[in-house]
């Protein structure tokens, strides 16, 4: 697969941005010169687009085929307003309207324009290094162990976890191979022997001496009892897998019988109370496990973002299209009302799938989220999977959204 | 015949109940003082209450509370669907979009040809892009299909789809399509009418120009509604595998109100910890979620809810044998979702219907204790 450069990337992030621009500033010039009286019927703009449709502009013929269907988009929303409105409201202020949501577009766009520059070096002054930055903090932290990795992902997951654990579970279909060395996502079967361990650890665990400090006992419990609830072998996959999988999340396989935490979960865990000594004679104690839904979850999480160069296909696509999605629609939001005419136009697949998968390729490279953007896809299928994923967001989204947005909006005072 | 197989129904939940107090009583599973006995107490007085006016403590939690939200017990489709849409409130959205979501991924599993992807989502993000409140199938295709497969396929999931959640199809040829010439066929899937018609303001805005647009509330709870509706006003005409889920997830909703709430001390780290809020959540003991326990509980429990609800022939058509036990305790992989562990301890989000079913527990058996007294 060819490694492109930033300088490939880039011109191809800001190409339908710099196509989309002219339009709405030529579309707004339009109608500022348009007396209110002209939208009383729509012979006007007709003769606009039939005007600008013929003109040849010498483009090559998909970028004038794409103006007209932006063109003729553009209108059809215009034309809809005035026609909704037309019997509440007069038509100067209709055109009012139409202006202030022409403006707020324009503001938007621009604003994805000067997101980055073309000169890699200057990133840390830049916009998109800065929310890339801030959305990595609240779910995809970066720092030098997994530990403190870890301990930061705790301190989120109050506001963030469903959409930490959103971003390591895509909602494609997939199956990904448990052998290979590189992380894959959590699976629906795999977040269901994730949800066994925690339980059956919290319900019933046996206590063994630890395979490294024989001074304390640490919990276990018998491999086998995770698969029982499974049934017509449909987790063989994971069964064979199991100290692969185990690995990812801190536990380890002891005497090929019983799983128990590694010595690293547990001072981890015990920084947040999902592991409590006991003194049970004056020489032993034991380790009693009391996690939480998100205890080895986000372990998982912590080992993926410090192993962040080696983490699956699927996940690199699927968590880069999430970090861009966030960005585009925190952007959305800060310069757009969802009522404005034209906000449907960018949340159209059309514009989405012609802006976001160069945004997720930049935001790829080292000094932003640091992951494989060779392993992008760049297919069609691909493109249909970035926007059902838009379908799948969840409330939690919607919250760090926000966030961004309002964050988004410091850095603009700034 | 009905009364003998509805006191055996509720023998067999009773010696469930007995079972379970005894393994309680041999083994102590809970960290939190007095837990154990409070879940032994509670499942004492359900064992002495049961059989009382025959068995009226589960008929009026399942008909007043279960079967009024979620499975209104009616021939008109419009009242249950409106019934249950009433009922929804944010909270209780959640859990039982995780419940009902889990039960339709895995029966759109076997329906679909083997997707993970997620359904509803798709279906409500179809609705979104048009106007009229309808799916088209090209359209369809277009926004989700795989283009290694041929369009038929699409057409075929949409079709089982439709069927399944009781969406109307109606075809339309066209002669020549604009954009090739050529003679098409599309397909158009939409709510009923009159669904729609209850619908319109809250979930659907219709423009003066007639166009549907679906409001920022249209999401896929009303698809769960919707399917619920359709069930439970078709009932008698289920399928073993809908009878099952639906019976399983309704007596996990049982089974969890059930569960009395722990109080616990000041110094408890859980009080400290920020995912734990006690108003809208609280403690209840762990060990009934132990195998033993719920392999006791679940299985009459399923044929209690099956019979009330849908009368013997439900019940026949719950099969007792290992592997389908095995799918009854399947479902505890959904209580980890529904509810939350937080620090070792099991929270239980409460919802309304939780608080409803209890509140009925408490009625009936003060009400018993009272007239005793």
């Amino acid at each position: 697969m060819v490694r492109e450069s930033w300088m490939e990337i880039y011109p191809y992030y800001q190409n339908y941005i710099q196509n989309m621009l002219p339009l709405f500033e030529q579309s707004i010039k339009f109608v500022q010169d348009l007396a209110p009286q002209d939208l009383n019927d729509n012979t006007k703009i007709l003769e606009y687009l039939a005007t600008e449709e013929k003109r040849s502009v010498g483009k090559v013929k998909a970028i004038s085929e794409f103006s007209a269907l932006y063109r003729r988009d553009i209108f059809t929303r215009i034309w809809d307003c005035v026609e909704d409105l037309r019997s509440t409201t007069d038509l100067e202020e209709i055109r009012d309207i139409i202006i202030d949501d022409f403006e707020e577009s324009i503001d938007f766009l621009n604003f994805l324009s000067a997101l980055t520059t073309p000169d890699q070096s200057q990133y840390e002054s830049t916009n998109l290094y800065l929310i890339v930055q801030y959305i990595q903090e609240q779910i995809f932290p970066r720092r030098s162990s997994v530990t403190e990795i870890y301990s930061h992902l705790i301190e989120k997951s109050v506001q963030y976890y469903d959409i930490q654990r959103h971003l390591l579970m895509p909602s494609t279909s997939y199956r990904e191979n448990d052998e290979n060395p590189e992380t894959p996502a959590l699976s629906a079967i795999l977040y269901k022997i994730i949800n066994e361990i925690t339980s059956l650890l919290n319900l019933d665990p046996n206590y063994l001496q630890s395979p490294k400090d024989d001074t304390i006992e640490i919990p276990v419990i018998v491999k086998d009892e995770i698969f029982l609830p499974f049934i017509d072998s449909i987790a063989n996959n994971e069964s064979s897998n199991l100290n692969q999988i185990l690995k990812r999340m801190e536990l380890e396989l002891i005497h090929d019988i019983f799983i128990g935490p590694t010595m690293k979960f547990i001072s981890a865990g015990e920084l947040h109370n999902y592991f409590r000594r006991e003194s049970i004679s004056n020489t032993r104690e034991r380790i009693i496990p009391q996690l939480s839904n998100e205890s080895l979850v986000l372990m998982y999480l912590a080992n993926l973002s410090h192993k962040r160069g080696f983490i699956s296909k699927e996940l690199i696509n699927w968590i880069s299209s999430i970090v861009a999605l966030l960005l585009y629609n925190a952007a959305l939001e800060t310069f757009l009302l969802e009522e404005n005419i034209f906000y449907s136009i960018f949340t159209d697949l059309k514009t989405e799938e012609k802006i976001l998968p160069y945004m997720m390729k930049l935001i790829c490279f080292d000094k932003y989220l640091g992951i494989d953007r060779t392993k992008i896809r760049d297919s069609v299928q691909y493109r249909k999977e970035i926007f059902s994923s838009i379908g799948s967001q969840i409330p939690s989204m919607k919250k760090l959204i926000e966030d961004i947005s309002k964050y988004i909006i410091t850095l603009i005072e700034k | 015949m009905a009364i003998a197989i509805w006191a055996e129904l509720l023998e067999k939940f009773q010696n469930g109940l007995t079972r379970s107090i005894e393994f309680l009583n041999e083994r102590d599973m809970e960290n939190i003082p007095g837990a154990k006995e409070r879940l032994v107490e509670k499942f004492t007085q359900i064992r002495n209450y049961l059989p009382r006016n025959d068995g009226e403590l589960l008929i009026k939690m399942i008909n007043d509370s279960i079967q009024s939200r979620l499975f209104p017990n009616t021939t008109d489709h419009i009242v249950a669907f409106n019934q249950i849409l009433n009922a929804r409130t944010p909270e209780q959205d959640s859990i039982i979009s995780e419940l009902i979501d889990g039960f339709i991924s895995s029966q759109g599993k076997t329906l679909f040809g083997g997707t993970d992807r997620k359904i509803l989502d798709n279906l409500v993000e179809a609705f979104r892009k048009r106007r009229d409140f309808k799916i088209v199938d090209h359209q369809f295709y277009a926004m989700f299909g795989d283009p290694n497969k041929p369009k038929k396929f699409v057409q075929d999931r949409l079709d089982k789809i439709a069927e399944f959640l009781g969406l109307q199809i109606e075809l339309l040829h066209v002669e020549q399509d604009v954009r090739d010439g050529k003679p098409k066929d599309y397909r158009f899937y939409s709510f009923p009418e009159e669904i729609t018609i209850i619908l319109e303001g809250k979930y659907v805005q219709i423009l003066e120009n007639g166009e549907k647009i679906i409001t920022n509330d249209f999401d896929k709870m009303v698809f769960i509604s919707y399917f619920l509706a359709t069930q439970s006003v078709n009932r008698k005409k289920l399928d073993n595998y809908t009878i099952n889920g639906i019976c399983a997830i309704f007596s996990l909703i049982l089974l969890l109100s059930f569960m009395p709430k722990l109080n616990v001390e000041e110094t408890n780290p859980i009080n400290r910890d920020e995912h734990y809020n006690p108003q809208t959540m609280s403690i209840i003991p762990k060990s009934w979620l132990s195998k033993s326990i719920l392999a006791e509980l679940m299985t009459p429990l399923v044929q209690i809810i099956a019979y009330r609800v849908g009368g013997i022939n439900w019940l026949d058509k719950i099969i007792l044998t290992e592997k389908n036990i095995n799918i009854h305790l399947q479902a505890q992989f959904l209580l980890k979702d529904v509810n939350k562990w937080i620090l070792g301890n099991m929270c239980r989000v409460e919802i309304p219907i939780f608080v409803e079913i209890s509140n009925i527990f408490s009625e009936i058996i003060l009400g018993a204790e009272g007239g005793t007294e």
